[in-house]
Order: structure tokens, then C-alpha cells, then sequence
């Protein structure tokens, strides 16, 4: 397949590939550059932004974890994404088993509904959404994190599971009701294992985007105490703009999780994504 | 980013009723948990949004309904105007060049060996994870004019006469900014870019090489017409991103210098949350709403036409 394809040019040819490559380190130039700022210290970066620093100052990270308060960021994102992720899942799977295989009224309604929710940014309705909030007595608490972006993921978690369920073959199932198997039993015995896959890419997905949620945490919760790393990166440069060290290794902290995961993952992620893109 | 539009709407199945279709009632509970959550914290509050904007409030005291007043208030109002024009602008950034930039690269790195191709494609993929909250405050260390690194290099470089302050400079904080967004959507237009090149047949390459065409002309003729369906999905994805954009701009210039960076979701924010206009505010986000489902609709039906055109 490459050899075929590798006549739309004729071969990839020097010039092309320093493109390519060039494109490349401007990708990562920026990542590089941050990591090596955190370990330098502040007389350091007095020397230039590229110089090596005489020996690497981990003690940046421990003052962005301890007096930067990353530690409480760093739990709250987890405290938070966890419970996001595991009850989406959930959620979508019972909704998306509705949405393939059962009839209810207004079904269609429903789906516009669902959809509407998907193509309207979150910023149209945040006003409300935090006066709601306010009512119900939930701002500045965990409770108010996790149910908005579970609620936000509804559509997306919805949609996806059910063109997932879509695809299985219905003999699977007919035998399954055959042998005298309840629904509950037919969705968490046979159709779940069967679609392990999706669910772990609507977990990587899920995840990812609740991690770096942004407008909801910066609205709902202003107490310290509640923020989550991209909110707490905001506060804490507002604080200490002047410590670039300590600030750079702050991003690191927050976007570390995202790049692991991300590597380990990269294939399954690239692949859900671009199939989801180009249906 | 959690309201991505690319999951496709769920087939009719050939077969409605499925050998798990029970009675209305029964069904009713799968869809309930996960549509009472939507409802109460999504679908109601943008119910709810469409009524503020009909209103005046300050967030104490009851709505005023006022009919349209704030929407006749805000079409006459310059800054929402220039909020508009920025936003114009920053298509360019957040659509056009990574498209073309995308589009290129895939065409290239099509041709290189896989293991090199794999390591590219993850490189290159890279910014479109990373929270763009975050990202912009590095970007805001890395444009500082008195010790970020990009004018550091300027000058290393010799180019000391442009190492401006960027994010100060009412000419060039916007094309300054809308950087950041070609560099976050570039590899993502890749990446969808190569996905669609896998499914040509190579077989229109030979022929094409046969009549003598070379390598820009297939890539003209056939590569790019072929492509039609993953740039649909990139200019909606990507156009609705600048429309959507809030997290990149909020946290590198809040909008500034001046209204040089303001778009309508920063405008939303400081009337909503700066100034406690928040009947207006909501005007402006439901503006906003309008706008992305006209893009989608405009960029949906346009491609329809294209798709004829080409076929001919």
C-alpha cells in the first residue's frame, strides 16, 4: 500500500521530508522549551530561554506542587474526571441501547434535542447554567463539576454508543434473547464485552476533554479549594508571573497526564477520532 | 471541545422494532437517566438562555422582559461589530491555513516510509490534546517582549527590528494570536487528511502516471476532489472552534490590547460577568448559537453543491 501510494510524488524527496520535519519542531519546540525552563532556575533564565541551566532544579516542581498548590488542582481534576467519565459511559450506553434497538415516543424529538445540545456552545448558556446553580445551592462544590460536564456529555456518549451498538450483528443478539436472556443481561453481558473497544475510546475522549475543561470550573467554582489544573494555572500565574520556572512546571503537571495517556494511547485515539470524522 | 459534531446521527435501522423492543414504559427507563441529567443542566438552561436575552437583568433583581430591545441594542452596537470582524479574521487562522497546511503535509507524508510516517503523525497531533487554557499561557511566556523565548530567538537570529511585543501591539496581536490556533489545528486537519488519502484507490495514481500526469496535477485532480467529505468535516469543525473560541484568547489577552483580540464569547463574558448585563450578554451568546448552526448548514449545503459540480 505505501509503494502504490508513493506514486502521487515520485518518492518523497529530500526537500519534502525537511518540510515535514520542520513542521515537526515547530510542533514540539514549544513542549521543549517549557520542560527545560522548569528546571532551570531564575538566574538561569537570566543567561538566555536556550541555554542549558548548570544542573536541573527539580525544586520547581515541588514548589508548584506544595506552595503553588498543584497537589489540591491535581486532585480536584482527578476527583472530577473520574466519576465524569465511569457514569458518561454509563449513561451513554443505556441511553445509546435505546436509541438502537428500542422504540419510546418522541424518539425523534429526543434525538433533535440531543443534538442541539451538542452544536450549542457551552458559553450560550453558562449564564443560566451557573444561576441554576446558585438555586440549587452547588456552587463551589464537587457536586457542580462533575454533574454539568456529565450532563454535557450526554449527546456525544449518546450518539456514539449507539452507532457502535448499530454495527454489532444482529445474530449475536437473537441468540442471546433466544437462550432466554433478560435486557439488562443482553446490554452488560453480551453487547458491553463485545463493545470494549468503543468504550475505551469514549473514555479517552471523555477524559481528555474534562480534563481541560475550562469554562466551567473558571465559572462555577471560585474557591481555591475546588479548582481544577487549568483554572489553578490561570490563578497561579496571575500570582507569580514573575517565576517563570515554577510556572512552566505547573504546565507540566497539568498537561503530563494528557501526553501519557496520550502515547500510550495514540493509535486507538487518532483512529476514533478521524473514523467519528469522517462518517 | 466536548460538543465535537463528529459522531454521525444513528441510522434507521431497516428493522424499528428489534426483538429487544419492549413496552413504551420499560423503555422509557433507559432513556431516563441520561436525559434528566441533560435536560436539567443543558437543554433547560439554554431554554432558559433564550428567555434572558428577552429580558433586563443584573442578575439580583427579577428579569424586566423587554421584547427585542437587546437585540436591536446590539446591532447597533460598535463593539459587537468589531467583535464580529475579529472573529472574521480568526477563521482565517483557525480554518484556512491549517487547512492548506494540512491538507499539504498529509500530501507529503503520505509518501514517506511508515514508521517515520507514525512518528510524524503523533508529533503533529500533539497541540490538539493539550487544554487550550493552558496553551495559552505558555504562549503568553513564549510571546513576552522582555525574556520569551520567540524574540529571544528574533534577535539571536538578526531580526531584531520585529521583535515587537506581540501581544501588545494592536496590529499583530491578532495574527499573533491566531498562530497559536494554526499551530493547535494543523495536525489535526493532517491527521483526518491522510485517514481520507488511505481510502483512494492507488490504481487513479498509475493511470494518472501512465497519461503523464505529474505529481501536482494528480494531486490537483484527483487527491484533492477525493477529499471533498474530510475537509466538510474539517471547515465545520474548525470554523465552529473559531466561533466557539474563548479558552486561547481569555487566557492570553482577555480580549486586549484595546477590542484588538475581542470576539463575541469574550464580549458575552465581560458584559455577563464584568458588568452584570447579563439580559445582553445572553443576547450576544445567542447570536453566537445562531451563527454556528448557520455555518453548519451553510457549509453542509454548500458541499452538497461542490460534491455535483465534481461529479460531472
Amino acid at each position: 500500500m505505501a509503494a502504490s501510494r508513493s506514486t502521487l510524488f515520485n518518492g518523497p524527496g529530500l526537500p519534502f521530508r525537511a518540510i515535514l520535519w520542520v513542521f515537526g519542531l515547530i510542533t514540539v519546540v514549544p513542549f521543549g522549551l517549557l520542560l527545560l525552563t522548569s528546571i532551570k532556575s531564575k538566574p538561569d533564565l537570566l543567561k538566555g530561554a536556550f541555554v542549558l541551566p548548570a544542573y536541573p532544579h527539580f525544586e520547581n516542581y515541588v514548589n508548584a506542587w506544595v506552595d503553588g498548590h498543584f497537589s489540591t488542582y491535581f486532585t480536584n481534576s482527578v476527583v472530577v474526571v473520574l466519576p465524569v467519565v465511569v457514569v458518561s459511559v454509563v449513561l451513554g450506553l443505556l441511553t445509546g441501547f435505546a436509541f438502537a434497538f428500542l422504540s419510546f415516543p418522541l424518539k425523534r424529538v429526543i434525538f433533535i434535542v440531543l443534538t442541539i445540545g451538542m452544536m450549542v456552545p457551552t458559553e450560550a448558556f453558562i449564564i443560566p447554567l451557573y444561576y441554576e446553580m446558585l438555586y440549587l445551592n452547588l456552587i463551589n462544590t464537587y457536586w457542580v463539576l462533575i454533574l454539568t460536564q456529565i450532563a454535557l456529555s450526554v449527546p456525544f456518549s449518546t450518539l456514539f454508543m449507539a452507532s457502535a451498538m448499530q454495527q454489532l450483528p444482529a445474530e449475536v443478539l437473537e441468540a442471546a434473547v433466544l437462550d432466554g436472556a433478560t435486557r439488562p443481561q443482553v446490554l452488560w453481558r453480551v453487547i458491553v464485552p463485545l463493545l470494549l473497544p468503543a468504550v475505551s475510546t469514549l473514555s479517552l475522549f471523555l477524559f481528555i476533554w474534562t480534563w481541560n475543561e475550562f469554562l466551567l470550573p473558571l465559572i462555577l467554582v471560585n474557591d481555591d479549594a475546588l479548582r481544577t489544573l487549568p483554572i489553578g494555572m490561570l490563578f497561579f500565574q496571575g500570582k507569580y508571573t514573575v517565576n517563570t520556572p515554577v510556572l512552566t512546571a505547573g504546565a507540566i503537571i497539568v498537561i503530563a497526564p494528557i501526553v501519557l495517556v496520550y502515547l500510550v494511547f495514540q493509535r486507538k485515539f487518532i483512529e476514533g477520532l478521524t473514523a467519528g470524522a469522517s462518517k | 471541545m466536548t460538543t465535537a459534531t463528529t459522531a454521525a446521527p444513528p441510522k434507521r435501522r431497516r428493522d424499528p422494532v428489534s426483538i429487544l423492543d419492549r413496552s413504551a414504559g420499560g423503555n422509557l427507563l433507559y432513556v431516563a437517566p441520561g436525559l434528566v441529567v441533560y435536560a436539567l443542566f443543558v437543554f433547560l438552561p439554554i431554554l432558559a438562555s433564550v428567555y434572558i436575552s428577552l429580558t433586563e437583568w443584573n442578575g439580583l433583581a427579577v428579569p424586566a422582559f423587554i421584547g427585542l430591545k437587546n437585540y436591536v441594542e446590539l446591532f447597533a452596537d460598535g463593539r459587537f461589530y468589531t467583535s464580529l470582524g475579529n472573529n472574521a479574521q480568526f477563521i482565517v487562522f483557525y480554518c484556512a491555513v491549517p487547512l492548506v497546511i494540512g491538507i499539504c503535509l498529509a500530501a507529503i507524508i503520505s509518501t514517506v516510509k511508515q514508521r517515520e510516517r507514525l512518528v510524524l503523525r503523533t508529533l503533529f497531533f500533539l497541540p490538539y490534546i493539550m487544554p487550550t487554557a493552558v496553551l495559552g499561557i505558555i504562549f503568553q511566556w513564549l510571546y513576552n517582549p522582555a525574556f520569551g523565548p520567540f524574540n529571544q530567538f528574533l534577535k539571536a537570529v538578526g531580526l531584531k527590528v520585529i521583535a515587537i511585543p506581540w501581544l501588545g501591539d494592536f496590529t499583530w496581536v491578532l495574527p499573533a494570536v491566531g498562530a497559536v490556533a494554526s499551530w493547535y489545528f494543523f495536525g489535526f486537519c493532517m491527521v483526518v487528511f491522510l485517514t481520507g488519502m488511505q481510502r483512494i484507490d492507488p490504481q487513479l495514481f498509475d493511470a494518472a502516471k501512465v497519461d503523464g500526469a505529474r505529481g501536482w496535477q494528480s494531486f490537483w485532480h484527483i487527491t484533492l476532489p477525493s477529499l471533498l467529505p474530510e475537509i466538510r468535516v474539517v471547515l465545520l469543525l474548525t470554523i465552529i472552534a473559531s466561533i466557539k473560541s474563548f479558552d486561547l484568547i481569555f487566557t492570553m489577552t482577555r480580549g486586549g490590547p484595546g477590542n484588538a483580540t475581542l470576539v463575541p464569547n469574550i464580549y458575552m463574558y465581560q458584559l455577563g460577568f464584568q458588568l452584570n448585563r447579563y439580559g445582553y450578554a445572553a443576547a450576544v451568546a445567542i447570536i453566537g448559537a445562531i451563527l454556528v448552526f448557520v455555518v453548519n448548514l451553510a457549509v453542509h449545503f454548500g458541499m452538497r453543491r461542490l460534491d455535483r459540480t465534481g461529479a460531472k
